[in-house]
C-alpha cells in the first residue's frame, strides 16, 4: 500500500498549483481552473485520510463526493458568469473586469 | 347564595359595560333600561350579601382568597381575593344606593343628550370599579380599581368634549389625581418591599408585630396618604375636583361627591392600623383635613356658580372626614362618609334637576325664586341643604357632630376651633346657596318664566334620597341599628379591633355647640341674603376687595400652579429638549452617523474591484493564520 505521506504530499502540491494558478493566471477560466485543482486535493487529503486512519467507515468518502457535488454547482454558476462577461467586454481577463468597487 | 356571590356585584355592572359599549348605539333608547338593571340587581345582591354578614356574628373576612393571579415560584405568590368586612359593607350601601338613584336620575337628564348609551356604558364601568376597589383583599386589585374608576371620572368629566373647557377640566382631573397616584403605588410597593405580601390584612399584622421599622412605615403610609389626597381632593391637590363639575350633573353626584372622591378616605379607614403604628401620621392627617375643610370652606363663600359651591363643599366635608380618622374613628369617619353620600348627591341631582329645568343655567346671578316653580326639587334641596348645614335631626348633623366629640377627645379644643369655623361657613354658603336659587324674587326674569318642575323619572331619585338625608343619621343609635338587625350603631358596627365597639351616647354640649355652629352660618347668611338681595353681600365684598378677590380667585391656587408649570416645569423642558437636541441628537445620533460616513468614505479606495487582489487577500490571510497557528501551539 502506498504510505499516507506520499499522497498527503501529493495533496499539497496539488494544492500549491492550485494556489499559484489562482494568483498568477489572469485568464478567468484557468482561474476557475486552479480552484478545481485546490478542492480536489482537499478531496485527496479526506479519503487518505479515511482510507488509512478508519479504514471500516466510508465518512472521508462522503465528504469528497459532497465536495464534488459542490465543486460541480460552483463551476457551473462560474462559467455562467464568465460567458456574460465574455459576451459584455469580449474577454476573460479578470484584470479587465475590474469594476466591482465604489 | 351568601357574601361568597359579592363579586357578582361588581360583575354584572362589568359586564352591562361591555354589553352597552359594544351594541349600545343599536339598541333603542340606547340601553339605559340595561344600565338601570345591571345597578338595581347589584344594589338586590347587596342585600343579599348583607343579610349573609349579619346572619353570621363575627363574619368579617376573607370570603374569597384562593384565585391564583400570578405565581413566580416560591418568593412572589401573588392571590387576588375578596374582603368584606363593616367598611365594605358601608361602602357597598352608600354606592349600589346612590348609583341606582344616579342611573335613574340620567334617564331624564341626559335625555336626547348625543353618545346617550356610552354614558350609560361608562357609569357601569364605574360603578363595577368603584364595587371592586372597596371589596379587594390586596392592595395591587385596589390600585387598579382606583385607577380604573379614575379613568371612568376621566371620561364623564370630558364627556362633553366638544367643549374646550371639558377635556382641559378632564385632563386636568387625571393629571392631578395621577401626581397622588403615583405616591400610592410607590407606598404600595415600599409596604410589599418590607412585608413582602400586597394582602392588606397580613400588611397589618406584620405592621403590628412590628416587622416594620418607624421611619421607613411612615414614607410608606405618606406616599399611600399621597394617593388618598390625590383621590379624595385634598389641599393642595383640590384644583381638580371643582373643575370636574365640567362633566353632567348626574356624574358629579356620582363620582364626584358621593362615591369616587371617598375612595382616599375609605382607604385611609382601611389601612388605619397602619397609619395608627407609623408616629405622626394621624397628625399629617388631621392637619390635612382641617386645612382643606377650612381653606375650601372660605372660597365656596365667594363662588356664583350652583355647582362649584357644592364642589368644595365636597371638598371641605371630605377634609371632615379625615379629620374624623386622623382622630382614629374609622366608624365616625365611615358615618359621615355615608351620610355626606347621600345628602350631597341630592344635593348635586337637585342642582342637576334645576339645571335641566333652566336649559343649563348654574349661575346664581340668573337664578332665584325657583321654589314654586319647582316644589319637589325646592323642598328635597332644602333638606338636603339643612343636612349639610348640620341642623338637627336631619343625617349630616349626627355625622358632624360625632366628628367634633371624636377631634376633641384625640387633638384638643383648638382643632375643635377650626374645624367649627368652616362648619360655620359650610352653613353659610349652603344657605346663601339655596336663598338665591329658590327664594326670593328671581334675578333673570326670562330664564324663570322657562322654568318647569321636572319629572318623575328626576324627582323620584330626589326624593329617595331627601329621605335618607333625613333619616340615614339615626343609624348611630343603639336601638336602630339593633332594630334593623346590625351588632348595634354605626360605632358598634365598625371599629378597630384593639379598640373595641363602643356605644354611641347623645352629649348634649356638643349637639348644642353644633347647633351654634350651623345656626350662626344659617342665619348670618339668611340676614344677609334674604328675599335673594345682594345689597349687603356686594357692599361687603366692594368694602374688603383684596379678601373678595383672594376668595373669588380661590387663593390663586391654580394661578401658582399655572406659574409653576409655566417658568419651573416649561424652564426644565427647555433645558431637557436643549439637551436632547444638541447633545443627544446632533452629538450622539448624527454624530455617530457622520464619524462612519467620513471613515467608510476613506476606507473605500481599499477596494480595487481586481480579482487578482482579493484572491491575494484572501491567500496572506489565510498564511497569516497558519502562522499564528502554529506559533500558538508552540
Amino acid at each position: 500500500m502506498v504510505p499516507l505521506e506520499n499522497l498527503l504530499v501529493l495533496s499539497a502540491i496539488m494544492f500549491s498549483l492550485g494556489v499559484y494558478g489562482v494568483l498568477a493566471r489572469r485568464n478567468a477560466v484557468l482561474i476557475l481552473m486552479s480552484v478545481e485543482l485546490m478542492l480536489n486535493a482537499v478531496s485527496l487529503n479526506f479519503v487518505a485520510f479515511a482510507a488509512y486512519l478508519d479504514p471500516d467507515k466510508v465518512l472521508g468518502a462522503v465528504f469528497a463526493v459532497f465536495i464534488i457535488t459542490v465543486a460541480a454547482a460552483e463551476v457551473g454558476l462560474a462559467l455562467a458568469i464568465v460567458i456574460r462577461l465574455f459576451r459584455n467586454r469580449a474577454t476573460s481577463n479578470v484584470d479587465e473586469a475590474a469594476i466591482m468597487k465604489w | 347564595m351568601g357574601a361568597e356571590e359579592a363579586w357578582l356585584l361588581a360583575a354584572i355592572p362589568a359586564g352591562v359595560f361591555f354589553v352597552l359599549a359594544i351594541f349600545g348605539r343599536a339598541l333603542p333608547r340606547g340601553g339605559d333600561y340595561l344600565g338601570v338593571a345591571a345597578i338595581l340587581s347589584s344594589f338586590v345582591l347587596f342585600f343579599v350579601v348583607l343579610a349573609d354578614f349579619l346572619d353570621t356574628p363575627g363574619k368579617i373576612g376573607p370570603v374569597i382568597n384562593d384565585v391564583e393571579w400570578s405565581n413566580i415560584g416560591e418568593s412572589f405568590d401573588l392571590r387576588m381575593g375578596i374582603y368584606i368586612d363593616p367598611i365594605t359593607i358601608t361602602m357597598f350601601a352608600v354606592i349600589t344606593t346612590v348609583a341606582l338613584m344616579v342611573n335613574i336620575f340620567s334617564i331624564g337628564y341626559m335625555k336626547g343628550e348625543p353618545r346617550y348609551y356610552w354614558f350609560f356604558a361608562v357609569l357601569q364601568l364605574f360603578a363595577a370599579s368603584m364595587l371592586m376597589l372597596v371589596m379587594a383583599d390586596n392592595l395591587l386589585l385596589v390600585y387598579i380599581s382606583w385607577e380604573l374608576v379614575g379613568v371612568c371620572s376621566f371620561l364623564l368629566i370630558g364627556f362633553y368634549w366638544e367643549k374646550r373647557s371639558a377635556t382641559e377640566a378632564a385632563k386636568k382631573a387625571f393629571v392631578t389625581t395621577r401626581v397622588g397616584d403615583v405616591g400610592l403605588l410607590i407606598g404600595i410597593i415600599m409596604l410589599w418591599k418590607a412585608t413582602g405580601t400586597f394582602n392588606i390584612q397580613e400588611i397589618i399584622h406584620l405592621v403590628e408585630e412590628g416587622h416594620v421599622g418607624q421611619t421607613y412605615l411612615f414614607a410608606a403610609v405618606a406616599f399611600v396618604f399621597l394617593g388618598c389626597m390625590g383621590k379624595s381632593a385634598q389641599v393642595p391637590f383640590h384644583v381638580w375636583l371643582p373643575d370636574a363639575m365640567e362633566g353632567p350633573t348626574p356624574v358629579s353626584a356620582l363620582i364626584h361627591a358621593a362615591t369616587m372622591v371617598v375612595a382616599g378616605v375609605y382607604l385611609t379607614a382601611r389601612l388605619l392600623p397602619i397609619f395608627e403604628y407609623a408616629d405622626g401620621a394621624l397628625l399629617m392627617v388631621t392637619i390635612v383635613g382641617l386645612i382643606t375643610a377650612l381653606l375650601t370652606g372660605f372660597i365656596a363663600l365667594a363662588q356664583t356658580d350652583i355647582k362649584k359651591v357644592l364642589a368644595y363643599s365636597t371638598v371641605g366635608q371630605l377634609g371632615f372626614m379625615f379629620v374624623a380618622l386622623g382622630a382614629g374613628q374609622p366608624a365616625v369617619a365611615m358615618f359621615h362618609l355615608m351620610t355626606h353620600a347621600f345628602f350631597k348627591a341630592l344635593l348635586f341631582l337637585g342642582s342637576g334637576s334645576v339645571i335641566h329645568a333652566t336649559h343649563h343655567n348654574q349661575e346664581m346671578d340668573k337664578l332665584g325664586g325657583l321654589w314654586k316653580k319647582m316644589p319637589i326639587t325646592g323642598t328635597t334641596f332644602f333638606i338636603g341643604s339643612l343636612a349639610l348645614a348640620g341642623i338637627p335631626p336631619l343625617a349630616g348633623f349626627w355625622s358632624k357632630d360625632e366628628i367634633f366629640v371624636v377631634l376633641n377627645e384625640e387633638w384638643g379644643i383648638w382643632a375643635v376651633a377650626l374645624l367649627g369655623l368652616s362648619a360655620v361657613m359650610t352653613a353659610f354658603y349652603t344657605t346663601r346657596l339655596f336663598i338665591r336659587t329658590f327664594m326670593g324674587k328671581p334675578m333673570d326674569q326670562h330664564v324663570h318664566d322657562h322654568t318647569h318642575e321636572s319629572g318623575l323619572v328626576m324627582t323620584g331619585p330626589l326624593m329617595f334620597l331627601a329621605f335618607l338625608a333625613v333619616t340615614a343619621g339615626f343609624v348611630v343609635f343603639h336601638g336602630v341599628g339593633k332594630g334593623l338587625g346590625f351588632p348595634g350603631g354605626m360605632t358598634e358596627f365598625i371599629f378597630l379591633p384593639h379598640h373595641g365597639p363602643h356605644k354611641y351616647h347623645f352629649d348634649a354640649a356638643w349637639a348644642l355647640a353644633s347647633v351654634v355652629m350651623g345656626g350662626t352660618g344659617l342665619l348670618a347668611a339668611g340676614w344677609m341674603y334674604w328675599g335673594n338681595s345682594t345689597a349687603k353681600s356686594t357692599q361687603l365684598a366692594e368694602s374688603q376687595p383684596g379678601i373678595y378677590d383672594l376668595l373669588r380667585n380661590k387663593f390663586y391656587f391654580d394661578e401658582l400652579y399655572q406659574a409653576a408649570i409655566d417658568r419651573g416645569m416649561l424652564g426644565f423642558s427647555y433645558v431637557v429638549s436643549w439637551f436632547d437636541r444638541y447633545v443627544v441628537n446632533d452629538t450622539g445620533v448624527d454624530g455617530s452617523a457622520q464619524v462612519t460616513g467620513f471613515s467608510g468614505g476613506v476606507l473605500k479606495y481599499l477596494q480595487t474591484g481586481r480579482l487578482p487582489n482579493y484572491a491575494m487577500a484572501v491567500a496572506m490571510g489565510v498564511l497569516a493564520l497558519a502562522v499564528v497557528g502554529l506559533v500558538v501551539r508552540g
